[in-house]
């Protein structure tokens, strides 16, 4: 008996496929994942659907999925832009620090009347800006790998975040590690319960990035660029220039995903402040990686794991960590299923006596 | 056309040998090979005979390179049977192939660049040194276990050489050799292990005519001893001028096997195309218009940094073709890069219609009417994951008619994108947006890339091997449009190994030998094996005097 794995390419991907894929692959990770559910003696299928279904059904767990996914689709889409020139930005998460930082400042600092909250906006996209500038000068420039540039970058912003909230930005009451409270003009303003207007700012902004890569000179150059550089050079277009300007984007995105965290929600800067988004932006933008509409449904269907998990902990006593395990089986069969998309796998036993002829590609 | 023969299927208990030809010593019976959504080889039958030069002719994708795979082994029929003096053969691996004596020179040589000749030539068939054979004991087990023998095969090389007139020294380091000498190398790979049947994909591609020539005569000295050859090539002059028979594949179907002497070129071009070729083309004098590029004194380096280009000179007029001609690495890719602003020069300068663009980003010189039709063109003329529609548009898509105001005008781009299509009749384009530039067939890809760049109306259009890897058909296409532009006006610069389109295109003929013209002329004023020569750099003064050329011109 010998058994083959043939893995080939596609040539067509079948549009059932294409569609179906993600939806098989996470039914298939929560099939994987209630065995921890059940070892931990809960019904999966009860917990599943007071995961998913109750959470996206009841207007408090729909309301509470957007203001999630607030974060998640703005650095979704800092992560999603620079990849459409093929450029990694993995550092998601420390333009996040650097814009929640600035934008902190002015909250506190200036005193703008009406203007404030535009101020602060403007002052986290500067500021996420400038550090998604550094790997992109140096990308565009020296031709130094973003991948390792943006994430040491997020080190320094992060270690940087734990010093002014323990030195010059420490404030409030008590000694605690935390900024003081933004004043109620920087606070971002509730549109139903927590909902708050955050989420027109990712809507326009999905838009905004929509039109950038489908309909401008800069969108058609960023493409093209990401998809063979010899071939956009030879044409004309300025490879150091496009890397340059996706990464300041990207960055700027990023230092709004962290603003409005901290103006809508959290209302001080702290050190753990974000629970990940930067780096949880990168398979939303895996997923999303067609097109900015499908980074805000894969920004939004992440937010929905979140808030669904939260529901389980709670309603069933489930230890965070498990719901922690589910989301991360959802994360992991979602980019096999890319895979999965791109080629097909057969198995095969075959029973037969020596010398049976096993076909081979060279 | 004859008609073609379809073979009784033998069942299992059969086995007899059905020898229609009966100086047939191989034959492929019925072979089809099927690969996802193509029959690459559709019931093809092919006999060998003894000590014969059998041409396999055929353009890209018609099947020679699969139907020979399946020969060496390397694949496995779907249906079809070998067989080998009335014996099936069951060919699972190149192993089992030469074993039963069938030896294949790959296009691409399968050398190990550090090793010697005797190294590679006996690379899987070790022989203990000759100090450990008989002796006993545990010495004697672990030096005929690890030893390595090279006075015996050194011998062998010598005597094969000698017998072949082969004329290759066993101990050199391949990485020294040429590209004529290291095929050497591969044919005596093959004859050191005994083959009678030699399998030649392309051999002439990466050979310069003198070393194609030498090739010829090792050939003829090979079937002269009784081995048979198969001959795989698409160029028309080599296989009419050497082969015996010649078997024709189209589209994966077995068109004929014809006696060489029976057919002319024109009739093997017709079965391999389906359709009448044009050989020679109608050129048309055209009066010789300004100064379009002027090269003065060209410097520039490779990409590790050695120079390629040693002060350069050419000028090219509006509807003048200059054919530069020369072997690839001798500074044909920098010249090209140069030229279109890829590439920064060391010294010199580059002036067109009298604005010097020297050291200018390439954009500049997309905008001052430059185009380039690049010799990698999977690298440097498209993008193949992105559609028909964005490579179309690729180098004009800053025009204010494809969108103002910093946005495109996508409907526009579909519009010029089917236009260019229709024109060039470029086949496998459903739908614009669809298909990407990389499911285009090479000829396809190539008039795709071709069309983008002479639409622009270019002053000067920089041509790199404009028909490299297309087929015999998109040749014909090609130069035609070359020649069409010519008389519109484009002054252009044509950079190519074949001398057959140097000698057919050109106006003005340039050899280009190591990062210099060694030779300036015009096709009326020399012949191909002048060129030929200067292209392994001998000048003509040399080759009066000289019987043995100095330069490494094939010989060793």
């Amino acid at each position: 008996m010998r058994l083959s794995v043939d893995v080939s390419a596609r040539e067509d991907i079948p549009p059932w496929l294409a569609y179906g894929a993600p939806v098989f692959t996470v039914i298939a990770a929560l099939v994987v994942g209630s065995v921890t559910l059940v070892a931990v003696g809960v019904n999966p299928l009860a917990a599943y659907v007071d995961m998913f279904v109750v959470t996206a059904t009841q207007p408090f767990g729909i309301l509470q999925t957007l203001t999630k996914a607030i974060p998640l689709v703005l650095a979704g889409l800092a992560v999603y832009l620079p990849l459409r020139a093929n450029l990694w930005n993995i550092g998601a998460q420390g333009q996040i620090y650097l814009g929640a930082i600035v934008g902190t400042w002015v909250g506190i600092n200036v005193d703008g009347g009406a203007f404030t909250i535009p101020l602060l906006l403007v002052g986290a996209a500067v500021g996420g800006g400038l550090w998604g500038a550094v790997p992109g000068w140096l990308r565009a420039v020296y031709g130094v790998n973003e991948i390792i540039t943006t994430l040491m970058m997020t080190f320094i912003a992060t270690l940087f975040t734990n010093y002014l909230v323990r030195g010059p930005m420490q404030g409030g009451s008590g000694n605690f590690p935390q900024s003081a409270s933004l004043p109620q003009a920087a606070q971002l303003p509730f549109i139903v319960g927590p909902l708050h207007v955050g989420i027109v700012v990712a809507l326009l902004l999905t838009v905004a990035v929509w039109v950038l890569i489908k309909r401008t000179r800069l969108g058609y150059e960023i493409v093209f660029t990401g998809s063979n550089p010899d071939a956009a050079e030879q044409a004309g277009m300025d490879r150091a220039r496009i890397y340059f300007t996706v990464l300041v984007l990207g960055g700027a995105l990023a230092g709004l995903a962290g603003v409005v965290e901290i103006a809508g929600i959290q209302y001080r800067l702290r050190p753990g402040f974000s629970p990940g988004y930067g780096f949880t932006a990168i398979p939303i933008a895996l997923l999303g990686r067609n097109g900015a509409l499908q980074v805000l449904v894969a920004s939004l269907f992440f937010a929905l794991v979140f808030v669904g998990g939260s529901t389980i902990t709670v309603n069933y006593g489930v230890p965070a960590s498990i719901v922690s395990i589910i989301q991360a089986l959802i994360i992991l069969f979602l980019i096999t299923a890319e895979f999965v998309k791109q080629y097909s796998v057969s198995l095969g036993i075959e029973r037969a006596a020596a010398g049976a002829s096993v076909g081979e590609g060279a | 056309m004859s008609p073609t023969i379809i073979w009784p299927r033998l069942t299992g208990s059969v086995v007899s040998s059905v020898a229609a030809d009966p100086d047939a010593f191989l034959e492929l019976r019925g072979i089809t090979k099927r690969f996802p959504g193509v029959v690459a080889n559709d019931g093809v039958d092919l006999t060998l005979r003894r000590g014969e030069i059998h041409g396999l002719l055929g353009e890209n994708g018609a099947g020679k390179s699969t139907l020979m795979k399946v020969l060496y082994g390397l694949y496995t029929a779907d249906e079809g049977e070998v067989v080998l003096r009335g014996e099936f053969l069951r060919l699972h691996s190149p192993q089992d192939a030469i074993e039963h004596g069938i030896g294949m020179v790959h296009q691409h040589f399968k050398l190990i660049p550090r090793l010697s000749v005797v190294e590679n030539v006996a690379l899987g068939e070790r022989e203990p040194a000759a100090q450990f054979r008989g002796r006993g004991g545990l010495v004697g087990r672990l030096g005929r276990a690890f030893s390595l023998g090279l006075a015996g095969p050194r011998q062998r090389i010598r005597d094969l050489s000698a017998e072949y007139g082969l004329d290759v020294d066993p101990d050199a380091t391949v990485l020294e050799l040429d590209v004529g000498q290291q095929q050497r190398v591969e044919i005596l790979k093959a004859l050191y292990r005994d083959v009678d049947l030699l399998i030649l994909d392309e051999p002439t591609a990466v050979l310069t005519p003198q070393e194609a020539e030498r090739l010829f005569e090792t050939l003829e000295q090979l079937t002269d001893q009784g081995l048979t050859v198969i001959f795989i090539s698409h160029k028309l002059n080599e296989v009419t001028a050497i082969t015996d028979r010649v078997t024709v594949l189209r589209d994966g179907r077995k068109i004929a096997t014809v006696e060489t002497a029976d057919v002319t070129r024109a009739e093997l071009a017709e079965m391999m195309v389906g359709r009448e070729v044009l050989f020679s083309l109608e050129r048309e004098p055209v009066p010789v218009g300004d100064e379009v590029l002027a090269v003065r004194g060209l410097h520039a380096d490779n990409d590790r940094g050695v120079e390629a280009l040693a002060g350069v000179d050419l000028t090219v007029h509006a509807g003048e073709i200059v054919g530069v001609a020369g072997v690839s690495g001798n500074g044909q890719k920098e010249l090209a890069e140069c030229l279109v602003g890829l590439r920064r020069s060391t010294a010199g300068s580059i002036r067109v219609l009298g604005d010097d663009v020297t050291g200018r980003p390439p954009r500049h010189f997309v905008d001052v009417g430059i185009s380039y039709v690049p010799d990698d063109r999977y690298r440097f003329g498209c993008a193949p994951a992105l559609s028909v529609r964005d490579n179309a548009a690729m180098k004009d898509y800053r025009q204010p008619r494809f969108g103002e105001h910093g946005l495109i005008d996508y409907g526009a781009m579909v519009a010029y994108a089917e236009s260019l299509v229709e024109d060039f009749d470029i086949r496998g384009v459903t739908d614009v947006e669809a298909v990407h530039a990389g499911d285009l067939s090479g000829g396809n890809l190539q008039k795709l890339i071709l069309a983008r760049e002479l639409d622009r109306e270019p002053k000067v259009l920089v041509a790199n091997k404009p028909t490299r890897g297309v087929d015999i058909g998109a040749i014909e296409y090609i130069r035609e449009r070359l020649l069409e532009k010519r008389t519109d006006g484009t002054g252009t610069v044509l950079i190519s190994e074949e001398l057959d389109e140097i000698f057919e295109l050109s106006d003005r003929i340039l050899v280009l030998y190591e990062g210099e013209f060694v030779l300036e002329t015009t096709p009326d004023a020399t012949n191909q094996d002048e060129v030929g020569l200067a292209m392994t750099g001998v000048r003509p003064e040399d080759a009066a005097d000289a019987v043995e050329p100095a330069a490494g011109g094939g010989s060793a």
